[in-house]
């Protein structure tokens, strides 16, 4: 066994009575890659931020090198070879990606001034590296959330650190950069680096780690050698019990057409789109990032303007003028960063979760009905399967993947007549996204119409009745769920 | 018309375009209104009536981008000429006066920071209280009274010339180019962005937050002390009632210069333009005669007018698609 870098022991951790961290022991070898699994909330992030100097263990010991250590801050953790792709992106959305990548350690002159042209130079350099052609000037506000990742992997790769945590980094990547990714990690890790990898997605975990640990509730349940295991087992090491990854049956019958879109184009990013959403029926849109998935939502919503097309609703010609006047009409979208839209942060989950329906609790004088808002939201807790259940912690304080319940909860409460999922499970673990797709299946089958946008190709077969395939701002297929395969799609999509 | 957004596209990157425009048309109109207006005598006189605002202005800039505001400049200003005329009628001399009195300056601003940082108090509330208590202080030392009588080494801070500038005004240039490169280039000053951006963030990136705040309260303090000494000099004396409401002619600037008062946003470019163009129309109203109490509504109009045609231009010159979701949820 080659000796280890790092060396947790004993970690314990709590938020007020909240203890989400038991007794943790957990030791890195040198140069490997070491998969942290566990579902939403079982506290693979706080783990990491202890390890990156961001939250201080109640108890316990770490040891990099075998020099036992204490970070009062991230910066100390730094300075001992730990970087953090941190889950919730960390960027400041007014400067550019250079600054951002080389935040705090820019090449300065001797003044202290900041060398503008090198420190370009270096952050296209490694831009390249991640397989992105990009002016390092541009503004990160700019960026898609997807790029937005990658200048992430970019700043903690310009740290040249021996411990690389990476919390989540594939959520928000296409195929292609994630196959960029993998190539960077293999890299690295011939280099020596220790790379721990945070996923929900078990292929990719077992494609790219050497060794697995779970995390169940916030202790340590073990670690097993990737190569010694399987899906199953490890499914099962997470949970404590099976969980077959099933997709729901599709829609027995489909009703009247509830939308349709006739001609939609704008520019050179959306060129003639049609298509029709069926009651009852769950249409998948999928294609690579940037094929006009994500613009076609936002186009039917109402928040880009369009040059030319159509949208028909219930058989009446709409225009949104806002989101209010869209949701007015029944139509919800529940976008691809729950961040910027989504949720309100420092409000607890009762709040957020009738956030966009207080008409429904409102009397006739306009006051809320505060009991109804408290079953309402309790109610849902349970139906998405918040962790921990409870409508009284701050979303802020949520992990990432109950975040993103909390959110669909939101909109299922909103009761819509069309809703667009955008990304519905991104970093949500194996159980919660069987549950949030009975959750989207349940939904149409009580008559709505649902468009699901989604990366992952296994996702949007296994759930949709249709599929839409798009490629550069068109559709060049519409296919049946049912019996179409993963090659099918990828043909139209990049043809 | 594709060709027209792109142009203000590129022009709003560059920011201020809307200012620089205000400032060039206002220029116009007034000296073709007062032939006057364009003399060197009269830009002396432009220049010297906000000298001490344009100093404020470059600290609350730094203030502002960090997120946060410093409502205690008004009242530091006569205070620290306060003690600096305190201090001139000891047997100290003049420099170790001015030293001390700028010191005084800096520690206000640094319990500014303090408040903040430990308290947990907002910039608003913390230097609101700062600047009350510190006015009431100034009164209890001076019973109200105007300290005058200064050597004439200190007269000259105000009333000098090098090459035939005002001694003020080449202070303000001096420091005005030393913040821009710092603010633009400075590996050490580009944290007030981060840290007005996104807090959290700068936080792990590892930004000693709360230290940052201290240089940037401190050096907030100092910049008004600075403008309170050359406004005893100028007038040979200290009085409580100096720099009444330059706070928010100083904030003011800043805005119409770009900042927001959300921070990560600004520049000294911006802010110097913001304080050039009070600066005509504080002298607009000189020249005209017209009553000044008309003055600071005027302000508050350019404020919104800025602000709004700043907005304008850029939701004009940015890709349609630009446009953040929370705009959008807010247009709704
Ligand atoms: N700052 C905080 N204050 C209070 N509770 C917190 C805080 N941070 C995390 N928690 C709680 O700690 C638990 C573990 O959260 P953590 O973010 O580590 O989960 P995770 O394993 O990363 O989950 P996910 O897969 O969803 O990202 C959760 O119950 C969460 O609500
Ligand atoms: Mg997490």
């Amino acid at each position: 066994m080659v000796a280890s870098v790092l060396k947790i022991k004993g970690i314990s951790k709590s938020f007020g009575v909240h203890k989400v961290l038991h007794d943790i022991d957990l030791e890195i070898a040198k140069g490997e890659v070491h998969a942290l699994i566990g579902e939403n909330g079982a506290g693979k992030s706080t783990l990491m931020k202890i390890i990156g100097g961001i939250h201080r263990p109640d108890t316990g010991s770490i040891e990099v090198d075998g020099e036992s250590v204490a970070f009062s801050n991230p910066q100390a953790a730094m300075a001992k070879g730990i970087s953090l792709v941190h889950q919730e992106l960390s960027l400041v959305p007014n400067l550019s990606i250079a600054q951002n990548v080389f935040s705090q350690r820019e090449p300065t002159n001797w003044l202290g001034f900041v060398k503008w042209d090198e420190l370009h130079k270096r952050t296209r350099e490694l831009m390249e590296r991640l397989g992105v052609d990009i002016d390092p000037a541009t503004m990160v506000a700019e960026l898609s959330v997807g790029i937005r990742q990658l200048v992430e992997i970019a700043k903690a790769l310009s740290m040249d650190a021996k411990i690389l945590v990476l919390d989540e980094p594939t959520s928000a990547l296409s195929e292609k950069e994630v196959e960029t990714l993998y190539r960077i990690v293999d890299d690295l890790k011939a280099a020596g680096v220790s790379i721990i990898f945070i996923s929900h997605k078990l292929p990719e975990v077992f494609r790219i780690s050497d060794r697995i640990s779970v995390l169940r509730d916030g202790r340590m349940i073990g670690t097993v050698k990737a190569e010694d295991t399987d899906t199953d087992e490890i499914i099962h090491m997470m949970v404590g019990r099976s969980i077959e990854e099933m997709y729901p049956p599709r829609a027995s019958s489909v009703g009247e057409t509830v939308l349709s879109v006739e001609g939609l184009s704008r520019g050179d990013e959306l060129s003639d789109l049609s298509f029709e959403l069926k009651k009852g029926e769950i249409l998948g849109f999928a294609g690579l990032v940037g094929s006009g998935r994500t613009e076609t939502a936002r186009a039917i919503f109402g928040a880009d303007p369009v040059d030319a097309g159509t949208i028909t609703l219930h058989g009446r010609t709409v225009k949104f003028k806002s989101a209010l006047d869209a949701i007015n009409h029944g139509v919800c979208y529940l976008t691809e960063d729950r961040k910027d839209l989504g949720l309100f942060l420092t409000k607890n989950v009762r709040t957020n979760i009738v956030s966009s329906s207080l008409k429904k609790f409102a009397s006739q004088l306009g006051l809320l009905q505060h009991s109804g808002i408290e079953d309402t939201a309790k109610y849902y807790v349970q139906h998405v399967k918040l962790r921990p259940a409870d409508d009284k912690p701050l979303v802020m304080n949520l992990s990432g993947g109950n975040q993103q319940k909390a959110l669909l909860a939101k909109w299922l409460c909103a009761d819509p007549q069309v809703l667009i999922v955008d990304e519905p499970t991104r970093g949500v673990d194996v159980g919660a996204k069987t549950e949030i797709h009975s959750h989207l299946r349940q939904l149409a089958n009580s008559g709505v119409g649902v468009i699901v946008i989604s990366s992952e190709l296994p996702e949007i077969l296994g759930l949709c009745d249709r599929v839409a395939v798009f490629n550069e701002g068109r559709i060049t297929a519409v296919l049946d769920g049912e019996g179409t395969t993963q090659e099918d799609v990828m043909k139209y999509a990049t043809m | 018309m594709r060709s027209l957004g792109t142009v203000l596209k590129k022009l709003t990157k560059k920011g201020n375009i809307g200012l620089i425009a205000s400032v060039a048309l206002l220029t116009v109109v007034m000296s073709l209104a007062y032939p006057n207006f364009l003399t060197l005598f009269n830009i002396e006189i432009t220049a010297m009536g906000f000298i001490q605002e344009a100093l404020m202005a470059l600290g609350m800039t730094l203030v502002i981008i960090s997120g946060g505001i410093d409502l205690s400049v008004a009242a530091v200003l006569p205070f620290t000429a306060i003690i600096v005329g305190l201090l001139l009628k000891t047997s100290l001399g003049v420099w170790p006066s001015i030293a001390i009195a700028l010191g005084v300056a800096v520690l206000i601003g640094f319990i500014n920071a303090l408040m903040i940082n430990k308290l947990r108090v907002f910039p608003f509330i913390a230097t609101l209280a700062t600047a009350t208590m510190l006015r009431g202080v100034a009164l209890v030392i001076t019973e109200g009274a105007t300290i005058s009588g200064f050597p004439t080494a200190f007269y000259e801070i105000g009333h000098g010339r090098v090459y035939g500038i005002p001694v003020p005004v080449i202070i303000f240039l001096v420091l005005a180019v030393l913040f821009a490169l710092l603010l633009k280039n400075h590996s050490y000053f580009q944290q007030v962005y981060f840290v007005g951006g996104n807090a959290k963030a700068a936080q792990l990136s590892g930004i000693k937050v709360n230290r940052l705040r201290y240089v940037i309260y401190g050096i907030s303090a100092f910049m008004a002390g600075l403008a309170g000494i050359i406004t005893a000099s100028q007038y040979v004396s200290a009085s409580t009632g100096f720099g009444l409401n330059s706070d928010m002619r100083v904030i003011t600037s800043v805005i119409i210069g770009g900042a927001s008062l959300s921070g990560g946003k600004g520049s000294i470019g911006g802010t110097i333009w913001g304080v050039i163009f009070l600066a005509i129309i504080s002298n607009a109203f000189v020249q005209s005669g017209a009553p000044t109490y008309w003055q600071d509504v005027v302000y508050g109009g350019m404020l919104l007018a800025a602000v709004f045609l700043e907005e304008y231009l850029r939701a004009r010159g940015r890709k349609a698609k630009m446009k953040s979701w929370r705009e959008f949820l807010t247009s709704g």
